[in-house]
């Protein structure tokens, strides 16, 4: 067997994955993103969204009736600060849940019809406007799936599940040449 | 089965993210009353055919308890209001 410099094992790609430039479709892993979980006490939950929803370089996300996640996908503030700032509030309960949850972004022109494998939650514009989120299941996890651009999603999973969710979104999204990588390289 | 719940909190969702606990319709009775009507209560259920209320909890979405009023010959759903308001509703009767 002759060996020289374009010697590639035929498993190369298999096991060092197929792409490593991002493709259209693809999927962003943040690495240290802030997701604290907020919970507004009976009659609160309108003082408590306002001035979540004012927080600078924070997402409101909802998850039910008087209950919320904020997230920052950057992670540029420190959680302890956050919840210290929304507990002086008074009027809502507020957790850290930053290494609890997962944050995926997934985007692209083929992000519909991948997601339609996953979900089972109509999401046309008309429907699933870009600003809203909702709790509901993906790949069968209760997770949290907002919309932040006409063909971009962040998909909040718990950690224990996000490898699971993680191989599903990649197998539903092989035949669109669904990519992932981590956010800044 | 009723396939598609109209969450009043999350819109239109697949049967697969609730869990059914049961008839939304007895009354709990009182912690005093007698045995007979908490026999009645926890045993002899009725199992009704047509139209009928259900306790349905929204598991993989906002997590509230719901009130789903559907037929279970027809599977057809009519109206699905948050438990918190059921028994508000019955009490204006």
């Amino acid at each position: 067997m002759t060996l020289h410099f374009l010697h590639r094992h035929v498993l190369e790609d298999h096991l060092a994955g197929f792409e490593t430039r991002p493709n259209p479709n693809h999927v962003t892993v943040y690495r240290r993103p802030l997701i604290l979980s907020v919970l507004a006490h009976a009659g609160q939950e309108a003082a408590v969204f306002a001035h979540l929803a004012g927080m600078p370089g924070m997402d409101v996300r909802v998850c039910g009736p008087g209950e919320w996640m904020i997230v920052s996908a950057a992670g540029s503030r420190r959680a302890e600060e956050v919840a210290e700032e929304l507990g002086a509030l008074g009027g809502a309960s507020v957790i850290d849940q930053s290494d609890g949850k997962v944050l995926l972004s997934i985007g692209g022109p083929s992000v519909r019809k991948i997601l339609a494998k996953c979900l089972a939650v109509d999401l046309h514009p008309d429907v699933f406007a870009e600003g809203q989120s909702a709790n509901m299941l993906c790949c069968h996890v209760a997770a949290n799936l907002a919309r932040t651009g006409l063909e971009m999603f962040e998909i909040t999973v718990p950690r224990s599940l996000a490898g699971s969710v993680f191989e599903e979104l990649m197998e539903m999204g092989r035949e669109f040449a669904l990519t992932a990588s981590f956010s800044g390289g | 089965m009723a396939s598609l719940i109209t969450c009043p909190h999350c819109g239109t969702r697949p049967k697969e993210e609730f869990a059914i606990r049961g008839d939304a319709e007895p009354r709990r009775p009182s912690a005093g009353d007698r045995d007979e009507a908490w026999l009645g209560y926890v045993y002899t259920r009725d199992n009704r055919k047509g139209r009928i209320h259900e306790y349905w909890h929204h598991a993989g979405g906002c997590r509230r308890w719901l009130v789903v009023e559907r037929d279970n010959l027809t599977h057809a759903v009519y109206g699905v209001t948050d438990a918190a308001q059921f028994p508000k509703a019955e009490a204006a009767e």
